[in-house]
């Protein structure tokens, strides 16, 4: 075994060299952005220290903290509930409480304090209506933990996604054992699916925490100054590369610290099981409990979906005079032929690098793999800068032909950020099959490019499937990285969006959102379709 | 027939060659801006003269960032920003052209003007006071200054440090009382906020009309465009309140403006278009849609400002070089730091 890894490891050597460049091309921008830190004044870690860490500090970690309760909370009760239970609505709810992720969470932070505000639709109704009542809901709702349980609805499917494969994959033969063994349904949940579900939970937790980070538009708005605020108003509006890199790495150190703790905690305990083997009969419930399982799933579709969608909806009729269609056609095709563009070559290399990691087996390969993913935990307008440093220096020596402001640089850019989202799926995936699919094939005498057409394309499609959608939507989202890079003239549902939501004229900014959240919609009503194909979730 | 027929295929070929080696029909735009008004200036511009405006839109930092970076082989013809101390930012980093010409020097107002030339003013803004109708007698309104007073304890409302508009105004009272005094007063604005800074402008409005602070300092045009809200609740919360321009006494310097405004790039490709798109963009044709659309005021001495602006009444501006906005900025953030205003 040991020697034929080794055989095959020599036979392709080029391979894996090929693997170290392309990596060190994708992490170029950070390292220039190091480099630059060599340059920077020392005295600039004091003034940070002295007067802003605390405070971005505990702002981020309160903000993480509410963010991860609430998405934890509107994610893991619902999936527990569809996943074992029965009641009336219970296929319908299973689609729906996947949309919230059409929406983006800077949208849904406006949306909401609309919604919310002195002039919104609550409290005029109260106001009018029920004067002495509305006394009490006239509150300052731009606040922190109004905030967090907003991001909270905006990323729970994160979690409920990944939640409701475990619960359905560890299924019937534990709760049968436990039941067996007389724990209630809630102590067999408790005791027994949760910790066996945990490192599901926590991959889906890992990318709300991102998200959360990396949130600018809705942290500025809501005022609360993080760690990526802080980067910004360091690097743009004082010029302080310094601080902002200091920052950078603070952020940086936050991010490892939460992955290697789940390692550390993971390796610890480790659990063997066995999936789910017998389908699945779902419990009945009561009356009662029946329709408390369908308010508990109701919830976050509804403040997660449903109202933010229909307060949209109707701005977009206040606007509709006004809606420029030729445009909107234009901004549509834009935003989707780079999304679908981008998504295809960052599969296709996120597949490059897993298939190496893969039948190479080497330490080193391990490490590129898990260096690539770094992107995804550095600000977009941080890797926009770092782009354009570098490309700027490069450039200089091309006088004829530019790379700044091609969809080249667009399109790496995105790569570099969103190369972990489109893994994720694969990898795991990639994991699920059994060693001995790939040793067949060597001995065979099939090649890696043979091995990854013959044997890993085809058993792994639908993960490929549901890693372009995945990226294709956070794609489609994005902001930072579009409004710098973009070429000259080229506007995206998202950049529109956001310029009217800037400028305070969220009505006018409607039927963008709008747009972006209905192809989203139909996107992850498809990958609900394939992830039902995919493991048999009852 | 036929030889002029080939004679003129020739001679547009020629012609052709010419323009592209010597003057493009494009002009290439980095912008800050990013009101539909710009749009609609574009197209008039285009249908005017043939020239097609490519446009960039982001954040002007990193607009700087950019040009800086590309350095000789920008593509970059003109910078456009909402904020004098960006230009000046630019100006400091090298990354600007003088730009003399007659005709933008005679279509605007002498004061708004860079002393330097490197960059020419397209509208302005005032940062002012507004407050609640009910809960403040406007003859208790005086100056910037005066906002430090205890009187205004748990009463003013104002959105985040992290805002250019607020560091311009910070900026500009570094600029005209000094750093020590700027301090005191951002102490003094602390101690008074009604809430933590947070929200946009306009959000600082509703909170007046909400009770939950009785005056705001915003920018001019954010009134104008509640005002003309199509939402009557908006609307509603716009009319609770009341504009105060600051400092208009007869010893003091005059209420802040900032004014938004363009610089020739310093290797602009098309340098011939660019300035043509700037004498274009300050003429009283296209001020006059500037006023009408964004409600911001025309640099333009001979364009009135919109109807809802007029209906403030006139006021005098504070005459600082608009420079300082740009000069003072790292000062002003530092205070803002120092002094807890978020």
């Amino acid at each position: 075994m040991e020697i034929k890894n080794k055989i095959f490891y020599l036979e392709n050597k080029r391979w894996i060299i090929g693997s170290i460049l392309f990596a060190i091309l994708l992490l170029l921008p950070i390292f220039t952005l190091l480099y630059k830190l060599i340059y920077v004044e020392g005295n600039s870690f004091k003034y940070l220290l002295e007067n802003i860490l605390l405070d971005y500090s505990f702002n981020t970690f309160y903000l993480i903290l509410i963010t991860a309760f609430f998405s934890l909370l509107f994610g893991i009760i619902p999936a527990w509930l569809v996943s074992i239970y029965k009641f009336p609505g219970r296929n319908f709810l299973d689609i729906v409480l996947y949309l919230p992720l059409a929406i983006p969470s800077y949208i849904m932070a406006f949306t909401y304090s609309d919604i919310l505000s002195y002039t919104g639709p609550i409290q005029s109704f109260l106001r009018e209506n029920f004067y002495n009542i509305s006394i009490f809901f006239n509150q300052d709702y731009l606040q922190i933990e109004v905030l967090g349980i907003i991001m909270a609805l905006a990323l729970y499917p994160y979690i409920y996604t990944v939640s409701r494969v475990s619960f359905s994959l560890v299924g019937a033969n534990y709760i049968n054992v436990s039941k067996n063994l007389g724990l209630s349904s809630f102590k067999t949940f408790y005791k027994i699916i949760l910790p066996l579900s945990r490192p599901a939970i926590f991959s889906g937790l890992f990318l709300v925490l991102m998200e959360v980070l990396n949130e600018y538009g809705a942290v500025k708005y809501f005022g609360v100054n993080t760690y990526t605020t802080g980067i910004f108003r360091a690097w743009f509006s004082m010029g302080d590369i310094g601080t902002a890199i200091q920052l950078s790495v603070i952020l940086l150190l936050v991010v490892f610290s939460i992955f290697y703790i789940e390692k550390y905690y993971h390796s610890k305990t480790k659990f063997y099981y066995k999936t789910n083997s017998t389908i699945q009969s779902l419990g009945k419930l009561n009356r009662i409990n029946k329709f408390l399982a369908i308010s508990l799933c109701l919830i976050p579709f509804l403040f997660g979906f449903f109202i933010p969608l229909i307060f949209i909806l109707n701005n977009v009729f206040l606007t509709f005079s006004s809606i420029d269609f030729k445009d909107l056609l234009q901004l549509t095709y834009n935003t989707i032929s780079i999304s679908s563009i981008s998504s295809f070559l960052i599969i296709l290399i996120a597949l490059f690098f897993l298939f190496i990691e893969k039948i190479s087996k080497t330490r080193v390969n391990y490490f590129i793999s898990q260096s690539i993913s770094m992107g995804y935990a550095i600000p977009g307008a941080v890797i926009g800068l770092g782009l354009i440093i570098l490309f700027a220096f490069i450039d200089n020596f091309f006088s004829s032909f530019t790379f700044l402001g091609s969809f080249f640089i667009l399109i790496y850019a995105y790569v570099i950020r969103f190369l972990a989202v489109g893994k994720s799926p694969i990898k795991s995936s990639l994991e699920k099959h059994p060693e001995s699919y790939d040793d067949t094939g060597k001995n065979l005498g099939l090649g890696p490019l043979k091995l990854l057409q013959k044997i890993h394309l085809p058993i792994n499609k639908f993960a490929l499937i549901t890693a372009f959608i995945v990226t294709f939507i956070d794609l489609m989202k994005e902001l930072p990285i579009t409004l710098i890079l973009r070429p000259f003239n080229f506007d995206t549902l998202a950049t529109q969006t956001y310029e009217f939501a800037v400028e305070e004229m969220i009505p006018l900014s409607s039927i963008y959102s709008l747009m972006i959240i209905l192809i989203g919609s139909v996107l992850l009503l498809f990958l609900k379709n394939i992830i039902n194909k995919q493991v048999n979730v009852s | 027939m036929k030889n002029i027929f080939y004679t003129l295929i020739m001679c547009s070929l020629f012609l052709s060659c010419d323009t592209n080696e010597k003057k493009s029909n494009e002009v290439n735009l980095y912008s800050q801006r990013h009101y539909s008004v710009d749009k609609l200036q574009y197209e008039n511009f285009t249908k005017l003269t043939g020239i097609k405006v490519n446009v960039i839109k982001a954040n002007a930092d990193e607009l700087i960032e950019r040009l800086r970076n590309e350095g000789e082989n920008s593509p970059a013809d003109l910078f456009i920003t909402v904020d004098a101390g960006k230009l000046q930012k630019a100006v400091e980093l090298e990354l600007l052209q003088k730009v003399n010409n007659n005709i933008i020097d005679a279509n605007i107002s002498d004061d708004l003007k860079d002393k330097n030339g490197y960059w020419v003013p397209i509208t302005y803004r005032a940062r002012i006071v507004v407050y609640s109708n009910d809960r403040v007698q406007k003859s208790d309104l005086s100056t910037y200054e005066d906002l430090a007073n205890e009187k205004w304890k748990n009463r003013i409302l104002v959105r985040s440090s992290s805002n250019a508009y607020n560091q311009a105004l910070m900026s500009s009272i570094v600029a005209n009382l000094g750093s020590d005094v700027a301090s005191n007063w951002s102490n003094g604005i602390v101690n008074n906020f009604a809430r933590e800074p947070k929200g946009s402008d306009r959000d600082q409005v509703k909170a007046i009309a909400a009770g939950q602070g009785d005056l705001a300092i915003v920018n001019s045009y954010y009134i104008g465009l509640l005002l003309s809200s199509e939402k009557e609740e908006e609307l509603n919360a716009g009319k609770s309140v009341s504009v105060f321009f600051p400092n208009q006494g007869e010893n003091q310097r005059g209420s802040h403006i900032n004014v938004s405004g363009i610089g020739l790039a310093k290797n602009s490709p098309n340098k011939d278009n660019a300035i043509k798109l700037m004498e274009y963009l300050t003429s009283e044709d296209a001020q006059n849609t500037y006023v009408n659309n964004s409600y911001e005021y025309a640099a333009n001495p001979n364009v009135k400002p919109s109807k809802i602006v007029q209906a403030w009444g006139t006021f005098k501006r504070d005459k600082l070089d608009l420079n300082s906005l740009g000069k003072f900025r790292k000062e002003a953030i530092r205070i803002f730091d120092k002094t807890g205003w978020k």
